[in-house]
C-alpha cells in the first residue's frame, strides 16, 4: 500500500511540475473556457431564454471542451521521446499510472473551475445559489467522470493519427448519459427548475436532485473502476 | 448451410412483411393512429437486435482481450456494423412514427434519446476503427472502447424503462394474426442480424489475409 502511494505520488508530482514549469495546458483551457462563455453571453442577449437556464449550459460546455484539452496532453506529453515506455519499464502496477493521470487531470479541472464559475456567474449576473456546497459537489462529480472517461481515451487515441477529433467523439459519445443528470442538477441549484420535475421529457428523467447525485455517483464509479482494469489492455501491456 | 440461412431470413421477412400489411394490420386501437402504428413489426425488432448488437460486442470485447484471437476481433467489428445498421433503423422508423403520430420529428425523451445515444456508440466504434493504422493495436483499442460502450447500455434502459414517457408503452396485439407477425418479423430480423455479423467477420477475415500476403 506505501508503495502504491510512493508511485503514484511520483507520477503525480512530476506531471504538476511538468505543467508548473512549461505552463502549457491550463492557460489554454482558461482562454478556451472564456472564449467560450464570451459567445454564448453574445448569444444571451439574442435568445428568450433566462440566464439561469443557459449558464448550466455553457459550464458544461466548457468543462468539456476545457477538459478534452488536459486529457489529450496527458498522454501526448509522454509519447514524446518515448517517455510512456519508461513509465511501463517501471517495477509498479499499470494502473497506477492511470490513477496518477486520473488526478492530474481532476486537479486541472478543478483549477479550471475555480476560474471559470466565478465568471460565468459575473458574465450572466447570477448571485452564488444558497445551496452552494451541492454547486460543488455536482462540479466534481461531473469533473470526475469527464476525467475517468478522458485519461483513457487519452491512451488510446495516441496509436491513431487523428488524435484530438478522435478523443472527443469517443469523450463526448460515452458521456452523454451523465450528461443529463448533471444538467439536471445545475439548472436545478440555478433555480431554473422546481425542486420535482414531472413530465416525459429528458429532464424529468432524472426527476429529483436525490436522483441526478445517485446517477452521477454511479456513473463515475462504474466507469472509473472499468477505466482503471481496462487502462493495462490499451497501454499494451 | 449459409445460402439455406440466407433463403430463410428472406422468407421470413417477407412472410412478415406481407402478414403485417394484411392480416395482422393493427387498426386503430388509440385514436388517430392507424397506419402508422404498423410501423412496430419494423421498429421493435431492430431495437432488440440493436441491443443484442451491442452485447456481442461486449462478449466480443473480453473475449479479443482475453484470448488475442483476431476472431474475436472480426466479429466485434461485424457487430459494431450491424448494430449501426439496425440502430439506424430504429432512429429512422422512430422518426417517421413522431411525425405522424405527434407531431415533432424528434423529442428528447427518455427511450428516444437511449435510441440516440445507441446509434452514437455504434458510430463512435466505426471512427475509432477507421483511426487505427495498426492491426493489433486497433483490434485492442476497439475491445476495450465495445466493453466502456456497452456500460452505457443497461445505464440507459434501466433508466428509459423505470420513467414515464412520451413514447407509447409496449404494443398489445388484439389478433393471433398480428401477434404471429410480429414474432415472424422478430425471428426474421435476428436471423438477418446474425447473418450480418457472420458476413461482416469473414469478409474482415479474408481481408485481412489478404494484406498479409500482400505484404509479404
Amino acid at each position: 500500500m506505501n508503495y502504491f502511494c510512493d508511485s503514484l505520488r511520483a507520477i503525480f508530482i512530476k506531471d504538476i511540475v511538468a505543467e508548473f514549469r512549461s505552463r502549457q495546458v491550463l492557460p489554454t483551457m482558461v482562454v478556451l473556457g472564456m472564449l467560450i462563455v464570451w459567445v454564448m453571453r453574445i448569444v444571451s442577449e439574442a435568445a428568450s431564454v433566462s440566464a439561469e437556464i443557459m449558464a448550466p449550459a455553457v459550464l458544461w460546455i466548457a468543462f468539456l471542451f476545457s477538459g478534452l484539452l488536459a486529457q489529450e496532453r496527458s498522454f501526448a506529453a509522454e509519447e514524446q521521446e518515448d517517455c510512456i515506455a519508461g513509465l511501463l519499464l517501471a517495477p509498479i502496477d499499470v494502473g497506477t499510472i492511470y490513477l496518477a493521470k486520473l488526478l492530474v487531470n481532476i486537479l486541472m479541472l478543478c483549477v479550471f473551475e475555480a476560474i471559470i464559475v466565478p465568471v460565468v456567474l459575473l458574465a450572466f449576473g447570477i448571485a452564488v445559489p444558497d445551496r452552494w456546497p451541492a454547486l460543488i459537489g455536482v462540479l466534481l462529480l461531473g469533473n470526475v467522470g469527464i476525467s475517468s472517461v478522458g485519461t483513457l481515451f487519452s491512451a488510446m487515441v495516441q496509436l491513431s493519427r487523428v488524435r484530438g477529433a478522435l478523443l472527443s467523439i469517443l469523450v463526448l459519445v460515452i458521456l452523454l448519459p451523465m450528461m443529463i443528470p448533471a444538467t439536471f442538477g445545475l439548472l436545478l441549484l440555478f433555480g431554473a427548475i422546481p425542486a420535482e420535475l414531472t413530465g416525459t421529457g429528458a429532464l424529468s428523467m432524472v426527476g429529483s436532485f436525490k436522483t441526478a447525485v445517485g446517477y452521477m455517483i454511479a456513473f463515475d464509479t462504474l466507469f472509473t473502476v472499468a477505466c482503471w482494469l481496462l487502462f493495462g489492455f490499451v497501454v499494451g501491456q | 448451410m449459409r445460402r439455406l440461412l440466407i433463403l430463410l431470413t428472406f422468407v421470413l421477412l417477407a412472410a412478415s412483411t406481407w402478414m403485417s400489411l394484411t392480416v395482422g394490420e393493427v387498426t386503430a386501437a388509440e385514436a388517430g393512429i392507424t397506419v402508422e402504428k404498423n410501423i412496430v413489426y419494423v421498429h421493435v425488432p431492430s431495437a432488440i437486435c440493436a441491443s443484442l448488437c451491442f452485447v456481442v460486442l461486449l462478449v466480443a470485447g473480453i473475449a479479443y482481450l482475453g484470448t488475442n484471437s483476431p476472431a474475436y476481433d472480426y466479429i466485434g467489428a461485424a457487430s459494431a456494423e450491424a448494430a449501426f445498421v439496425f440502430a439506424t433503423v430504429l432512429n429512422a422508423t422512430g422518426c417517421v412514427f413522431a411525425r405522424a403520430f405527434w407531431g415533432y420529428w424528434w423529442t428528447p425523451s427518455p427511450r428516444l434519446i437511449t435510441s440516440a445515444i445507441l446509434w452514437f456508440l455504434s458510430v463512435a466504434y466505426l471512427i475509432l476503427r477507421a483511426g487505427v493504422p495498426d492491426p493489433a493495436r486497433r483490434a485492442r483499442a476497439c475491445a476495450v472502447f465495445g466493453i466502456i460502450a456497452f456500460l452505457d447500455v443497461p445505464l440507459l434502459f434501466i433508466s428509459a424503462r423505470l420513467i414515464k414517457d412520451i413514447h407509447i408503452a409496449n404494443v398489445e396485439f388484439e389478433t393471433a394474426w398480428q401477434g404471429a407477425a410480429f414474432g415472424l418479423s422478430i425471428l426474421g430480423t435476428l436471423l438477418l442480424g446474425f447473418l450480418l455479423i457472420w458476413l461482416k467477420a469473414d469478409v474482415l477475415k479474408c481481408r485481412a489475409k489478404l494484406e498479409e500476403e500482400l505484404v509479404d
